[in-house]
């Protein structure tokens, strides 16, 4: 079957109405600052200042067809460095939705597809009972074989829980054993807790596929689950567009949602500065090196800087203050990592990989051993580009480190840890 | 959404608006002074500066090579000039403040000197500066020393031409040639400095592009290479490309988006955190309002509105590419509080004839009144609010482009602003005891 | 014949590089006939490059010339058909908004009918589905086929096609300074050449005087004493970018900012209409930009915050009658033969307007090829004018599409806001004609559509002249001369129109040109 064509937009029209009186195209000054600092400039022979002119040369065609819509990661950081605050994501976003279904990459619509077919909102697809059952079989074994955790509580719909807490798909489904030093720490910190068989999976990539009524269907079956468990606080976990694609979800659709969107890293660094959490760095004795990443979803584009320090506050005390290395640029001003925005999903790896050499070279110059990162796109892609450039560091969640450093990671917790560190 | 909407709120003893190299020296200069300061605003216009940081470089359109000298001269002749308003001292001082504060973190300058320095531009042309970064020093002094030099430019570096440069050069340096490369890992399409510094952060690169230059230097004593030494560490990239090389190695800047600029942003947005500052970078103040007990800023970023509560405001906001300033048909506004803007008195005065004439466009000067005090003055004459201060190109009766003097205006407004709040809140302080600290909530 | 020598021989030379000159020497050509066309600036330096690019369905003249509307449609037509490459079928409007006066509305249909120009009412819901910019107080509006030409385009194609039919050629920066007359004839015209700093004695069998609002003082030069011009200085206002998709007429007696018309990817918004005597320093002026925005916002209120990049001010040649206003004036042309001058192989031909140029120039190639005795019949009005590739240069949006097509990621773009790339530049270089061997910044300018984007050349100029250092075409401080006159050059343009985001522009610009590489102050360097 021929796939279906794609319709023109009228860009210049789309950006009248979208973006704000001021920091529309006709303010561009065709500076370059935007191509300079984005990753996917020279892709497809685009970039974000072609992209701005042609959308203004009325090339809508091209730019209605161009594949360098799925290498663009809608991270926001043209906007950051632009002295006119033009935003591209915008229209790109426009034109991943104006792609028929059968042209957009296949892999984002499937994942997609998943999240709408069951009331997890897994983008992986994976239903209620396995998720009950997973979690369930999971906190047996670990009440089992770790006897200072026989207690250990991994609620699932309890009603007027303080946080409604999230879960990427991909621990439950791929390494079960992942989700435990979360458990840990809420069990440490006496979090008042529940994961939901329903809406309680992370991912969202409707929003990546540029398809408005799915991003508004997950996140309404998200935002009705924590309403009808009455919790205060929905907590995004470990996951940088999960808390993104919520938040603009219930501005943009206009859910009514009773209660708070809220970071899991705030909550470590108010945990640790409450003394609930009494992590330090004396398990790095030897010195091993850490950066961050800034994922954009939750520091450029959502929180600011502000979840940034957090993030350093947390990381520092982890590792030990001579043992953390910023990467450059970073906060607001850090680069995406290339596996955000579904590219990951969208099965254009040469062109995902490029796009991460940045983000590569970022890690390289910092020495470190390890990237924490509290997201899993940010968390696959900088693991798939260290091996695909031949970098010698490993990725690990801030969850791993935290009971690393409090000496509660089980045995079978450690995957992302090299040998030095599986004890 | 529960909880959305509701303004973070900040208070602070000093407020900047403006991310320019005026807002960014108040910051520094306020943290040197233990002044509690939240910073905000637009960058604007910091991404396109050359990295040279010129007082005087230019007067009535011939070369100048003692500013200090001019700087005499153009109180007697220009007596509003914004320069004319201060201490040759304090400029002096403010310059060394602000060099020392950029050395110190990781980007070291040459110390304001008794003369100018001459420094190399893109097009082979030469140009008056009070302070350089290290990594471009060696390029003047090889200069006048006529020393064997290669400009090294690359494959797919658009509007950076070796050629160029010793075509223009050729009868100042004889000793200059030129030779083109392909940059390690970018042979295909077009590249950025931006792109080129940040890999050369990995030592990696540095070493094969060390051995590309290694394969083109010939007798060279010295490499001359756009801007493109690193953003975070120049001064250590420079020192291990001339130790891999053997030769001295030294950059010129580039046209926008170039290197220097972007340094100097993200080094700023990365210290000043660091020395407590509360800055907001990116974001355009909205509103600024003066209440009994001090000023409050209104501005939103990508999370929402946001209320800084300041006892003082440096209005260091910029001309019309950053924003502080709005050229309308009907006349050149001041855009946060319609402060009233000194300009000539038609639209048609505000550009001569001729693009490049020497003497500048009568639109350069336009720009609002000051009291001794820094205080931007009503259209009465009066003080605006004795709370505010206004530092910078924004400033009127200067032309900042012809005469070669934008960083310099800006440093030293910024100190002196930064001098009189200090005063200011000093004698709120005695007045009011036990006045609160900065505070974040 | 060689340019290299100080004396040329044509059959006829025709002065003026005006679409009207490039017209006459394709006529010809397609007739045989060898010319050579010369300007004392470049193609279309004079009104046939200063005005709107509109190719008249004449509507705009049923009420004040009705001759002139009917010569209009006919060419109209005509030129669709040959010369598509250089047209786009825009469309055109007329509307009337809350203030003008309803019965010349009411009667604009009728008159179009007697002029055979097809014209359909449409609602205002209709017009402003069409065109949304369209004032909400609109009440009155007319579809007429009116549509958009590129002057350039136009000329550059004619001068191609006589050079490939019969090697006609063509010489810019080549000024008549006098005539040799001897017996009733001129033997030659004694010319400076600008480009080489030399004196050019050029002969012919016929000269053609087609210096549009210089054809009076070109004639004079021949003490032929019958040309009669007024000279009306009209003010144009360019945008940053197109506003409409079709010509907007305001629907009343022809006045100041009453026609917007699209320009490829910008809009044109003018005119105002001035007396003025002196040919050769006209600028905008604050008060013509403010009368304009302030009509045309009228129509289309975005006029009134739209970003506008330039605005040019352009004399038109207007054939002096008695009694009647600028305005009123005939847009018709006249061919003068001077025979009762005295000179019988020399014609003027002037006054007119872009539309008409193909009839114009036949008109004066018939009593040219009369003279000399060449009875072969015009051909334009049936042979379509053949395209070339690098004049697409010059084409909006054709040139980025091209690129964008190629995908070279090697032949990189160096005019980002109109992305003009590498290999556009060596395109043109190939082509130019011989008498421009010297490869220049401005020769780009002048066949690219590098420059003409919001940044006004700012940072393209400079990339460009690095390219052309980097290629050897410059080899000393000339080229940066050379980028200083073109700044200047374009700032002409854009002096009377820097407010808003141009002022930040502007701002940026000096601060690179002058405050980083010295351009203000070059010669001290």
């Amino acid at each position: 079957m021929a796939a279906s064509a794609i319709a023109s937009i009228n860009f210049k029209a789309a950006a009248l109405e979208l973006l704000p009186e001021g920091a529309n195209f006709e303010a561009c000054l065709s500076c370059g600052l935007c191509s300079s600092g984005c990753p996917a400039s020279g892709m497809e022979n685009m970039d974000p200042r072609k992209f701005i002119r042609m959308a203004l040369l009325g090339m809508d065609e091209e730019l209605s067809t161009t594949p360098w819509i799925w290498c663009c990661t809608m991270c926001k950081r043209c906007q950051y460095v632009c002295p006119m605050s033009i935003d591209v994501s915008q229209l790109v976003f426009l034109a991943r939705g104006n792609w028929p279904e059968d042209r957009k990459p296949a892999g984002i619509v499937r994942s997609c597809q998943l999240a709408t077919s069951s009331d997890s909102t897994s983008a992986m697809g994976m239903p209620p009972a396995d998720f009950v059952a997973v979690v369930e079989e999971v906190l047996e074994e670990v009440r089992a074989t770790q006897p200072d955790f026989r207690h250990l509580q991994a609620p699932i719909d309890r009603r007027g829980a303080h946080f409604f807490v999230n879960q990427n798909s991909r621990e439950p489904m791929n390494e079960p054993e992942e989700m435990v030093p979360l458990w840990k720490i809420f069990d440490v910190v006496g979090a008042d807790w529940t994961y939901a068989s329903k809406g309680w999976a992370a991912e969202n990539f409707c929003m990546f596929s540029g398809n408005e009524d799915a991003w508004r269907e997950v996140v309404r079956k998200r935002v009705d689950a924590v309403n009808q468990l009455g919790c205060e606080v929905w907590l995004n976990t470990e996951c940088g567009h999960s808390y993104y694609s919520m938040w603009q979800g219930i501005e943009r659709f206009r859910l009514e949602a009773n209660f708070r969107l809220e970071s899991i890293v705030t909550w470590y660094a108010q945990w640790i500065r409450e003394g609930k959490l009494p992590v330090d760095a004396r398990w790095n004795s030897k010195g091993i090196k850490f950066t961050v990443q800034d994922p954009c979803m939750i520091v450029r584009k959502a929180y600011g800087d502000a979840i940034a320090e957090d993030m350093r506050f947390v990381v520092r005390t982890l590792v030990g203050e001579e043992n953390f290395v910023d990467m450059q640029p970073n906060r607001s001003a850090n680069y995406c990592c290339g596996g955000g925005g579904g590219f990951l999903q969208a099965g254009m790896t040469e062109h995902r990989r490029t796009y991460g050499k940045r983000k590569f070279d970022q890690i390289a110059a910092t020495g470190a051993a390890y990237v924490l990162t509290p997201c899993h796109n940010c968390h696959s892609q900088m693991h798939d580009i260290g091996r695909f450039y031949g970098g010698h560091y490993g990725v690990v969640h801030l969850w791993t480190l935290i009971c690393l450093s409090l000496g509660i990671l089980g045995k079978n917790e450690r995957i992302y840890l090299g040998p030095e560190l599986r004890g | 959404m529960r909880g959305s909407g509701t303004p973070r709120q900040f208070s602070t003893q000093l407020a900047v608006i403006g991310s320019g190299i005026a807002g960014f020296a108040a910051s520094i200069f306020a943290v040197n002074r233990q002044i509690a300061t939240a910073q905000v605003g637009n960058t604007g216009a910091l991404a396109y500066t050359t990295g040279y940081l010129d007082l005087i470089g230019k007067r009535g359109g011939a070369v100048v090579v003692d500013p200090w000298q001019a700087l005499a001269s153009l109180r007697e002749s220009e007596p509003k000039h914004p320069l004319s308003r201060l201490d040759a001292g304090d400029i002096r001082q403010a310059f060394t403040e602000f060099t020392d504060f950029l050395g110190a973190c990781g980007l070291a300058y040459s110390a304001p000197g008794t003369g100018n320095l001459t420094a190399l531009t893109p097009a082979g042309t030469l140009k008056q500066t009070l302070c350089m970064p290290a990594t471009m020093t060696a390029g003047p002094r090889a200069l006048a020393a006529d020393a064997p030099c290669v400009i090294v430019d690359f494959k797919g570096l658009k509007g950076f031409s070796g050629a160029e440069l010793v075509a223009n050069l050729r009868q100042r340096w004889p000793q200059l040639t030129t030779q083109r490369i392909v940059f390690p890992g970018m042979e295909r399409g077009e590249i950025y400095p931006e792109v080129m510094a940040r890999a050369l952060e990995v030592a990696a690169t540095r070493e094969q592009l060390a051995a590309a230059l290694r394969a083109v230097a010939g007798t060279a004593r010295l490499i001359g290479l756009p801007a493109i030494l690193g953003m975070h560490r120049p001064d250590q990239v420079r020192a291990e490309l001339e130790r891999l090389t053997g030769r001295e190695i030294f950059e010129i800047p580039t046209m926008p988006p170039s290197v220097p600029g972007i340094r100097l942003r993200e080094l700023m947005q990365q210290v000043l955190p660091q020395k407590g500052v509360t800055l907001i970078p990116q974001q355009r103040v909205t509103a600024l309002s003066f209440e009994g007990d001090g000023a409050t800023l209104a501005l939103c970023d990508a999370f929402g509105p946001i209320r800084v509560h300041a006892q003082a405001v440096i209005l260091a906001t910029g001309r019309f590419l950053s924003g502080g300033l709005e050229a309308h048909p009907a006349g050149i506004r001041e855009h946060l509080l319609d402060l009233p803007v000194t300009q000539p008195a038609d639209r048609a005065d505000w550009y001569r004839a001729r693009y490049t004439d020497p003497r500048g466009h009568p639109i350069n000067s336009a720009g609002i009144e000051i009291d001794d005090s820094f205080r931007p003055l009503t259209g009465e004459g009066r003080r605006y609010h004795e709370r505010l201060f206004a530092a910078g190109v924004i400033l009127a009766h200067q032309d900042w482009i012809r005469g070669r003097s934008g960083a310099g205006i800006a440093i030293a407004t910024a100190f002196k602003a930064v001098t009189e709040a200090e005063r200011f809140l000093a004698g709120r302080q005695a007045m009011v005891p036990g006045a609160p600290p900065l505070q974040c909530h | 014949m060689s340019s290299d020598a100080t004396t040329l021989e044509t059959e006829v030379l025709i002065i003026g590089g005006g679409v009207t000159g490039a017209g006459i020497m394709r006529d010809l050509a397609l007739r045989g006939i060898h010319s050579l066309l010369i300007d004392k600036r470049d193609l279309c330096a004079g009104a046939s490059g200063g005005n709107h690019g509109l190719l008249h369905s004449g509507a705009r003249y049923v009420s004040t010339d009705p001759d002139a509307a009917i010569e209009c449609r006919k060419e109209n037509a005509l030129l669709k058909r040959l010369v598509p490459q250089c047209i786009e079928t825009a469309d055109g409007l007329f509307v009337a908004v809350q203030g003008d006066d309803p019965e010349f509305a009411d009667r604009f249909p009728a008159l179009c009918q007697h002029a055979g120009i097809d014209c359909g009412e449409l609602t205002p819901a209709e017009a402003r589905r069409l065109e949304p910019v369209l004032s909400e107080k609109l009440f009155k509006a007319y579809r007429v086929p009116d549509a958009t030409i590129d002057p350039f385009h136009l000329a550059m194609l004619n001068v191609d096609h006589a050079r490939l039919l019969n090697g006609s050629h063509y010489r810019p920066h080549t000024e008549v300074l006098r005539f040799e007359v001897a017996a009733g004839e001129i033997r030659a015209a004694i010319c400076h050449d600008h480009l080489h700093q030399r004196r050019l004695t050029i002969r012919a069998r016929q000269f053609v005087n087609a210096g549009g609002a210089w054809a009076m003082n070109i004639a004079r030069l021949a003490a032929c004493a019958d040309v009669h011009l007024l000279y009306a200085k009209g003010t144009i206002l360019v945008s940053n970018d197109r506003l409409a998709q079709r010509v907007i007429n305001r629907l009343r007696p022809p006045g100041d900012g009453d026609i917007l018309v699209p320009g490829g990817t910008v809009s044109l918004l003018g005119t105002t209409s001035t007396r003025v005597e002196d040919l050769e320093q006209v600028a905008p002026t604050a008060e013509e930009i403010d009368r304009n925005i302030h009509e045309g916002a009228a129509m289309i209120p975005a006029l009134a915050g739209a970003r506008y990049i330039r605005a040019f001010s352009r004399v038109r040649p207007l054939l002096q009658t008695s009694g009647a206003t600028d305005r009123a004036a005939t847009r018709g042309f006249a061919l003068l033969d001077h025979a009762s001058q005295g000179v019988d192989n020399f014609c003027t031909i002037t006054g007119g307007k872009l539309t008409t140029f193909r009839l114009m120039a036949e008109r004066t190639a018939d009593l040219v090829a009369r003279r000399l005795g060449n009875d072969r019949a015009g051909l334009t009005a049936t042979v379509p004018l053949p395209d070339d590739e690098a004049s697409s240069w010059a084409d909006p949006v054709a040139a980025q599409k091209r690129w964008h097509h190629d995908r070279d990621p090697d032949d990189m773009i160096l005019c980002e806001c109109e992305m003009v790339p590498q290999s556009a530049i060596e395109q043109v270089f190939a082509n130019s004609p011989d008498i421009e061997k010297e490869r220049t910044i401005d020769l780009i300018a002048l066949r690219t559509r590098a420059g003409k984007g919001p940044c006004q050349g700012s940072f393209c100029g400079i990339r460009i002249g690095s390219y052309l250092y980097d290629r050897g075409y410059y080899r000393d401080a000339t080229g940066l001369a050379h980028l200083r006159d073109f700044l200047d050059e374009r700032f002409k343009g854009q002096r009377s129109v820097i407010w808003g985001p141009q002022a930040a522009q502007m701002e940026l610009a000096e601060a690179l040109h002058c405050g980083l590489l010295g351009l203000d102050t070059l010669e001290d360097e």
